[in-house]
């Protein structure tokens, strides 16, 4: 079982560096953000200084990555139900499970290194983090990536349509990133926005996220955030390997 | 036999709009047997259910009822065993487009249990045999409709199976490359393996099968070699077009030698044995009657004769 897992995952990684840009180009966004917009925060931070602001602002773009590149996991899904992989692979020896799990592994390790590489920029460009804080925040976004990739592959099976999974993604896409205050934190708003986004599971990993930025690595909102998306990867992933039992009809 | 199958049957539970569902009986009552080391085929039109049927012998589909026993295990009870023992090639091949072919077989290898040396064996001899060993490291995308199957079909034999389901193996294939497949499944019946393959093609299953079932709206309505199911029908069979169909059937009925008379589209079509001597005699009584003909023509009985028959239409005509 767990050798069929890493054997899907060899094959998944294989394919990730045989075409590095894609997972290249998924960083592009958070840089950009971190280049054209952290700096418009100065002025909104107590000290007014940009290393306030890339505290505040990078675990934010961060946890963007995390659900916008893992939600979109799916799309590869989805044509792998209509070119005969999936149905080739169900009647295989493959352990089913190791389906799904090698591909969120993918997901979570290619994550990691996107997640290294926007932090180094941030670093760079004047943050300054803990070893600690960095290996935490690694592991903060493979456990958000592999809550929203088993997702993605769970909601792939089910529609298995592009158009519909692209709608549902970019449905809950906004209204998830402003409620989780990855742009500005929801502090800043008012009560009843305070209320509801603490029923958007990713606030959670934005608060941890800005925790361990500042080096509050102490703060309950980490173990808080661990425990929510170890419960909801579990969820999710059990759903997405139910999904391809049911394949066939 | 390695496959034995009773009174299969698969009903699916259609999404018909809002809340409202209905259902769909793809197979109806299927029964089959394949010997070991048979090339067996399974004709059909489009919807016939026949990917249906190849796919619970698979074990990919579990059927709503009957039973089957593939390769000496129960379909249902024992998949794993089954999987172990059979080949399967859908009909979207089921190859990653994105990847090298090499990379696709290796990894087939590898979930069948080889070592990473032993499936680098069974890749190197796999290419060598279907003579892709030259493109194995292209992705497959970049191959063509020929080049892609053969990588399926190779990706299906990698656990070297006593059988392999082949789904509408040649369907978009050009006549080469038809003509080279149908030359790779003989070779594979004549390694022993067994093979269960479904086509829409009447000349794949009568040149091609030792034995086949044909199968229409979910149930089998024929089964035996393509000789003997032809030789229920007719050696030969006559196309006739007259302007009096009525008085040119009851006509044909009268001759001794005209053993059935089918209507099709705007013909008649009229079976008969030793079909060059007899068309002298079908002719002066078409004569003596004074019925004009339009167009007469004569012709081996095909498979698409024996559909006809049990049917009632043609095969091409059913898709």
């Amino acid at each position: 079982m767990f050798r069929h897992t890493m054997l899907f995952l060899g094959y998944e990684l294989g394919n990730v560096r045989r075409n590095p840009a894609w997972a290249v180009l998924g960083i592009l966004q958070p840089v950009l953000y971190l280049l054209l917009f952290a700096p418009l925060l100065t002025q909104t931070t107590r000290s007014g200084t940009l290393g306030e602001a890339l505290r505040m602002f990078t675990p934010g773009s961060m946890m963007m990555i995390a659900l916008f590149g893992s939600m979109f996991a799916g799309f590869s899904m989805i044509n792998e139900t209509r070119n005969g992989v999936l149905e080739r692979l169900a009647v295989s020896q493959a352990w089913r499970p190791a389906i799904i799990l090698g591909r969120v592994t993918k997901d979570m390790l290619v994550l990691a290194f996107q997640a290294l590489l926007v932090m180094g920029v941030a670093v760079l460009m004047g943050l300054r983090l803990s070893l600690a804080a960095t290996l935490l925040m690694l592991l903060l976004m493979a456990a958000t990536g592999l809550f929203a990739a088993s997702l993605s592959y769970g909601l792939a099976l089910a529609i298995r349509d592009e158009n519909g999974l692209s709608q549902i993604v970019q449905f809950f896409a906004l209204p998830l990133t402003l409620l989780a205050g990855m742009l500005l934190p929801v502090s800043l708003g008012p009560e009843w926005m305070q209320t509801v986004a603490r029923f958007n599971p990713l606030y959670y990993s934005v608060e941890a996220g800005r925790s361990l930025f500042a080096d509050r690595l102490s703060d309950t909102t980490i173990p808080v955030a661990f425990g929510i998306f170890a419960v909801l990867g579990a969820l999710s992933l059990a759903w997405s390997v139910r999904s391809l039992g049911k394949l066939a009809g | 036999m390695i496959i034995e199958a009773h009174a299969l049957r698969k009903t699916f539970i259609a999404r018909r709009g809002r809340g409202k569902t209905e259902e769909v009986e793809a197979v109806k009552g299927v029964d089959l047997s394949v010997a070991e080391g048979e090339i067996f085929a399974a004709l059909g039109p489009n919807g016939a259910g026949k990917t249906t049927t190849v796919r619970m012998l698979a074990t990919f589909t579990v059927p709503t009822a009957g039973t089957a026993i593939v390769a000496g295990h129960d379909v249902v009870k024992e998949a794993a065993k089954v999987r172990e023992r059979i080949g399967y090639v859908s009909q979207a091949g089921g190859v990653d487009e994105n990847a090298p072919g090499l990379e696709n077989l290796l990894l087939a290898a590898r979930l069948a249990g080889h070592s990473r040396k032993q499936a680098l064996v069974r890749a190197d001899e796999l290419l060598a045999t279907f003579s892709l060993t030259e493109i194995a490291g292209r992705p497959v995308k970049t191959l063509s409709g020929g080049q892609k199957r053969r990588f399926a079909l190779a990706i299906g034999l990698v656990n070297r199976p006593p059988l392999v389901f082949l789904d509408e193996p040649t369907t978009g294939l050009d006549p080469q490359n038809r003509a080279n497949l149908w030359d790779e499944v003989r070779a594979l019946r004549d390694q022993g393996t067994s093979v269960l393959l479904t086509t829409h093609y009447l000349d794949e299953a009568d040149a091609l099968c030792d034995r086949l079932v044909i199968i229409d709206n979910g149930l089998v309505v024929a089964e035996g070699t393509p000789e003997a199911l032809k030789k229920e029908v007719a050696g030969d069979v006559v196309t006739l077009r007259v302007d009096d169909l009525a008085a040119a059937e009851r006509l044909l009925a009268a001759q001794p030698y005209i053993k059935e008379t089918q209507p099709q589209d705007d013909a008649l079509r009229a079976y008969l044995d030793d079909g060059e001597h007899n068309l002298a005699a079908l002719l002066r009584a078409l004569e003596v009657e004074g019925l004009a003909i339009r167009s007469i023509s004569l012709d081996r009985a095909t498979l698409d004769d024996v559909f006809l028959r049990h049917t009632g239409r043609s095969l091409r005509d059913a898709a």
